[in-house]
């Protein structure tokens, strides 16, 4: 799993900007489904026709990050964000362009922490002028902070962009055991979550599931002044429940609960006040699904230290798995 | 320029009609009775659109992948208000639809009515000489804003108008400047966009072009209230392609720092990568420069992230659409007074142009995209 999520990282995937990963993911599902497709916006669509219930699973391939907007006179580049960017914890960082050329955002000089904001960036480039910075990189093209992962105590990994690529991870480990799957069953790679979970809403409009479960990270509430909140890291799958987008489908949050515990894998349950998650896209798209989500519990989402245990990341594949394997006759 | 150039007639009679949000009949009379005998058919739209059908030859173009049904998209709306009551005084006090800023609106001339007959008003504002001290220099609430139509008493008031009733500026159509190549007037955002695609489709007919794939051209409601024409517009046609053509706010000498100004005026149409809803098709938006490139189009990158328009909404319809903009520079964009370069609407049309020959010609009209190997 750490091997598939390492590749992963490696691909930039910033929101809009999917094509790469996208390609990459479709070349290693294809020995595993019966179907791979790629739909309008990029998402790539994996199936495995079934007996069972219609079941869409979907992690989001995209990452935060930064597009070029404009090219100042002196060789600077002005920038605007790509989904939720923390400026504070991305000021003075490294990033790095689809081409792979480096550069350091940076705020004006004189620019308070608290007024950190798109406008208030630049980035060097190390250019000396627009004409020399024009031809090292386009407008419109777009980077993000450096990608990377290690490890930390036990179990623990750390690095950027986990959010959603431990999703992406989860699945495509969890897509080995698809020969088990009992019911019709869809992996949907989706694209621009960050943004506004656009891409699983027209994945799902065009699979139109029975249930619709988004696989993708959560925040916690064991970190030093964290508001209140009832997942730690290293207590298994999140069950989601609730988040600021979306309130689950109660069958479904039941029944996934049950099978963790049928099956020893550990899970906990999720209630996230801030944020959202594609299952929202999902629920409501063409006639709407029963839906809920499989979270995994991330500390210090968007900065450039991610943290999350990896035997979490090991239980919510599990999960994945069983509900997959899972009869669904008593719905 | 020709002086006889029909597109600038058109934005004429455009400009001038009424057409607010939630109030668009007169505008799509102007429109229907335009482009009818231009195309296949008018289909019914249940937001109060226009949606004018050209039938391709049928004939799948080559490529990995190619479009079947082509969505233009354009918004009839303009920003205005409502009239939400009537003063025992026969002034009217309103509900605005632009975005709440008064600014714009105090001491303006303005048409009040419905689609079918309106009366003229001013937005009345206090003078100078009995603003308190404090208040000099500070923008006039909304809450504090009416519009005079003239009526001393509420009766009279409702002789002619009623609660509910819209309001649009009243402002001339001019072109000024010089060699005569700005255009001043109301409604600009996205009369532009409509008069480009009424041009099209004169010119689809004029050439007896037969395009490969089916064209609709879409002129949506209520894009400044939310989008709501478009969503609706684009589910009924459910295109694989559409393409937005907007005015956009140039900031180019407004005292703006340069990497804000979005757009500048006689370059050309801003074509868009990224907004506030949208994040554009790349393959398909880079498929159109390189058209504006080959045939020496004029046309710019619209710079620095700002706004929204119908493909906020086309993008996301049923299983997805691929989508495009190009939009018209417009200074003072959602006031009475829009200006944009005429050069900017002629390169714009030609680009529409440039892209519906594209798609008549099998070799052209291939829309690539990598596909997964």
């Amino acid at each position: 799993m750490r091997n598939i999520l390492r590749q992963l990282i490696k691909i930039p995937s910033v929101s809009g900007r999917e094509e790469r990963l996208a390609a990459y993911i479709a070349k290693e599902m294809r020995p595993y489904f019966d179907t791979v497709e790629r739909d309008a916006l990029g998402n790539v669509i994996c199936r495995k026709t079934g007996a069972g219930k219609k079941l869409l699973f979907c992690a989001h391939m995209d990452e935060i990050g930064f597009i070029v907007t404009f090219i100042e006179e002196d060789g600077f580049l002005r920038c605007a964000p790509v989904g939720g960017i923390d400026f504070p914890a991305a000021a003075y960082s490294r990033v790095v362009f689809e081409s792979g050329r480096s550069g350091v955002l940076i705020p004006e000089e004189g620019t308070k922490p608290k007024d950190y904001k798109g406008d208030a960036f630049v980035v060097d480039i190390g250019a000396k002028s627009r004409a020399e910075a024009a031809r090292l990189v386009k407008i419109g093209e777009c980077f993000s902070l450096e990608g990377r992962l290690f490890s930390l105590a036990g179990s623990r990994i750390c690095g950027r962009p986990l959010d959603d690529k431990l999703g992406c991870a989860v699945l495509m480990s969890a897509a080995r055991e698809a020969d088990t799957f009992q019911n019709d069953v869809t992996f949907v790679f989706s694209v621009q979550e960050e943004v506004g979970l656009r891409g699983a809403r027209t994945a799902a409009f065009a699979a139109a599931p029975d249930f619709g479960i988004a696989v993708d990270v959560t925040l916690t509430g064991d970190t030093k002044g964290a508001k209140p909140m009832a997942v730690s890291l290293g207590k298994g799958a999140a069950v989601k429940l609730k988040d600021a987008s979306v309130i689950c489908d109660g069958y479904l949050a039941k029944k996934m609960a049950s099978i963790a515990e049928k099956q020893k894998i550990p899970s906990q349950k999720e209630i996230l006040t801030s944020g959202g998650s594609d299952t929202a896209a999902l629920q409501l798209a063409g006639a709407g699904c029963r839906a809920g989500c499989i979270s995994i519990p991330l500390r210090y989402c968007h900065s450039g230290v991610e943290t999350a245990d990896m035997r979490d990341v090991q239980a919510c594949r599990d999960l994945v798995c069983a509900v997959a394997q899972a009869d669904f006759a008593d719905f | 320029m020709n002086q006889d150039w029909t597109t600038l007639s058109l934005l004429e009679t455009l400009s001038c009609t009424f057409g607010p949000s939630g109030c668009e009949d007169a505008v799509a009379d102007v429109i229907r009775t335009h482009v009818e005998r231009y195309c296949d058919e008018i289909l019914p739209d249940s937001m109060g659109g226009v949606i004018a059908y050209v039938r391709g030859d049928g004939t799948p173009l080559d490529g990995p992948v190619c479009p079947r049904r082509l969505m233009f998209s354009s918004h009839m709306d303009e920003v205005g208000f409502m009239i939400r009551s009537i003063t025992e005084e026969g002034l009217l006090k309103i509900s605005s639809m632009c975005g709440g800023d008064t600014r714009v609106l105090a001491g303006r001339r303005v048409w009040v009515g419905n689609e079918s007959s309106q009366v003229q008003g001013v937005f009345g504002v206090k003078p100078l000489h009995l603003v308190k001290s404090e208040d000099r220099g500070q923008a006039v609430e909304l809450e504090e804003l009416y519009i005079d139509i003239g009526a001393s008493t509420r009766e009279d008031a409702e002789g002619v108008v009623h609660v509910g009733d819209y309001g649009t500026f009243a402002s001339d159509f001019v072109i000024f400047g010089k060699d005569k190549e700005y255009i001043k007037g109301k409604a600009l955002d996205d009369r532009v966009g409509c008069a480009i695609l009424c041009s099209a489709l004169r010119q689809i007919y004029a050439a007896g072009l037969r395009p490969a794939c089916d064209l609709y051209f879409a002129f949506t409601c209520r894009e400044e209230l939310g989008i709501s024409g478009a969503r609706t517009a684009a589910y009924k046609i459910d295109p694989d392609f559409a393409i937005v053509l907007e005015a956009t706010a140039a900031g180019d000498i407004t005292g703006t720092a340069d990497y804000r100004q979005v757009a500048h005026l006689g370059r050309g149409g801003a074509v868009s990568l990224m907004d506030r809803s949208t994040i554009y098709d790349r393959p398909f938006t880079d498929w159109i420069l390189k058209a504006a490139e080959e045939e020496q189009i004029p046309c710019q990158i619209k710079q620095y992230v700002s706004g929204g328009n119908d493909a906020g909404h086309i993008h996301k319809s049923r299983a997805g659409v691929r989508c495009a903009a190009v939009s018209a520079p417009a200074r003072y964009i959602h006031t009475a007074s829009n200006v944009v370069a005429k050069r900017d609407i002629e390169s714009m049309e030609q680009l529409v142009m440039a892209v519906i020959r594209r798609l008549c010609s099998k070799k052209e009209g291939r829309i690539l995209r990598c596909e997964i190997s």
